[in-house]
């Protein structure tokens, strides 16, 4: 085989080689090593550098070097390069284009009409001189270091700005937040007697969504829905809803139309969530279908109404009324345990008590029940009655 | 095509230090090569000898590695020794321009011999 033929053979090879390294998956760094060394190899350039170009602040950064100062890579003038042909291989000879000494050529890179980088050598560790067929093989070889430059751009800018996304969508989230705290604190503003009650429905709710294995996401949205359960309440006199003596049959029908208004007044929003109107809309429906707006049947009750069901109407016992005095938390659990499967659900009303125990019993980092109930409860006694109730709910 | 993981062994035989390569040199792991003979010449070594008996292939990369090697070894006046090398390694040397730099030998102990006394 001649020598001009295996040098060719030599020269296809240092292509593929270069494709496997551009191509492969290593992190972007090692990548650019690789590709560094095929072309060092291939040239027997025992210098050179790869540079890319910093649009914003007009310089050039290296990204791999051997051999050259790196005060002397610093000094290159983008704008003198840009002026040479794109991807051409340019040999310096006594050119004035670039100071710094050894290099003997330089191939300025290009992806369509933008300025990528920049790829020097030095001359060969032979000393023979760089041939047409290595300045043609330095073509090739440029246009693909510039796409995995300009890809590498590319995607560093789509990462940052899937960053500042993700930043942005947090604020906007923090802010969606803070004004279903604001709109939660007006509706219980209007009620001295209900205090902080959307808050709490809406940790409880989330406590028992989590136990039950819910995603993040539906439990954002169980979340918002016991925040908002009771907007409705906003369309409701304070005198009606601060009322001390028993409810009139026309006041009831009054006060039961705040699950409608809330369903109405969050029907607007277009929440990221499924079923936020539905489990504002239904909290006050029932197993048995006695429930109120619709009398809807069991079957029509997703967990999420359900969970909020039970979370307000625990939250309703344990706090003080106008017309009631609040109950303590055992009286409240034994009302919830004596409404099963006319109104509350088996299954929430047994991940609600496995929940409360594990918090009891300091098992979850970030109690949710625990911290508002009754200072003065007996949580051994609760703990007790849990138990009995989860073993009961558990038995086949 | 089975591809072994490429790894580096060495010894010192005197004043020469001896290094094994084990692999196909074709990417960034062969830099383990380089670094080999970086701790002997930063040691004062300045004869290495290259056995590549488990090295059959080689890449642009792997050339641009040997190349960085003989770069050194020039900067400190030393001397690199390639043996038991495959036909198609001596070619791509041959080819390349790269033989002047080294001095070849079928076996690793005409090297050490060649290291000790000048000759073989």
């Amino acid at each position: 085989m001649s020598a001009e033929l295996k040098k060719a053979l030599y020269n296809i090879s240092a292509l593929a080689d270069l494709g496997q390294a551009i191509t492969s998956e290593s992190v972007f760094h090692e990548k650019i090593q690789s590709v560094f060394y095929v072309i060092t190899g291939t040239f027997l350039a025992n210098r050179g550098a790869i540079l890319s170009y910093d649009k914003s602040a007009d310089r050039l950064i290296t990204v791999t070097q051997k051999g050259f100062p790196p005060a002397d890579l610093d000094r290159v003038d983008p704008e003198k390069l840009m002026s040479l042909g794109k991807n051409e291989p340019f040999l310096i000879g006594d050119s004035p284009v670039l100071a710094i000494a050894g290099v003997k050529i330089l191939a300025p890179l290009w992806v369509r009409d933008e300025f990528i980088g920049v790829l020097l050598l030095s001359g060969k560790l032979t000393g023979s001189p760089y041939t047409q067929e290595d300045l043609e093989l330095l073509n090739v070889i440029a246009h693909q270091i510039a796409i995995a430059l300009n890809n590498h751009s590319l995607f560093m800018d789509l990462s940052d700005k899937l960053e500042e996304n993700r930043r942005l969508y947090e604020e906007m989230r923090h802010i969606y937040h803070g004004t279903l705290q604001a709109f939660a604190a007006a509706i219980d503003a209007k009620d001295a007697y209900t205090q902080n009650h959307s808050y709490r429905v809406a940790k409880y709710s989330t406590a028992i969504a989590r136990e039950l294995g819910w995603n993040e996401h539906d439990i954002e949205g169980m979340y918002v829905a016991g925040y908002l359960h009771d907007v409705g309440k906003l369309a409701i006199s304070n005198d009606l809803l601060n009322k001390v003596t028993p409810f009139t049959p026309e006041e009831r029908a009054e006060i039961r139309k705040h699950s409608t208004t809330s369903h109405n007044i969050t029907s607007k929003i277009k929440f990221p969530w499924q079923n936020v109107q539905d489990m504002v809309w239904h909290h006050h429906e029932r197993l048995d279908g006695c429930g109120y707006p619709e009398a809807l049947a069991q079957e029509s009750l997703s967990d999420g109404v359900r969970i909020l069901s039970l979370a307000d109407s625990f939250d309703a016992m344990t706090s003080q009324r106008p017309y009631r005095k609040k109950m303590d938390v055992q009286t409240a659990i034994t009302e919830l345990k004596k409404c099963l499967e006319s109104q509350f659900d088996n299954k929430i009303m047994l991940v609600f008590c496995k929940v409360l125990e594990k918090e009891i019993k300091g098992e979850l980092p970030e109690p949710d029940i625990l911290p508002y109930l009754d200072r003065d409860s007996d949580l051994s006694v609760i703990s007790s009655m849990l138990e009995a109730i989860i073993q009961e709910l558990s038995a086949p | 095509m089975k591809t072994v993981q490429f790894s580096v062994t060495s010894r010192l035989v005197g004043d020469a230090a001896v290094i094994y390569p084990k692999g196909y040199l074709n990417n960034l792991s062969g830099e383990s090569l380089v670094k080999e003979c970086g701790i002997y010449i930063g040691k004062g070594i300045t004869k290495i000898v290259v056995n590549f008996s488990e090295t059959d292939l080689i890449n642009s990369i792997g050339i641009s590695l040997l190349l960085q090697i003989i770069e050194d070894l020039k900067n400190i006046k030393g001397t690199i020794c390639c043996t038991n090398m495959s036909k198609f390694l001596q070619d791509t040397f041959e080819m390349l321009g790269l033989i002047q730099y080294m001095v070849v030998f079928p076996v690793e102990s005409d090297a050490l011999q060649y290291l000790k006394v000048g000759k073989v």
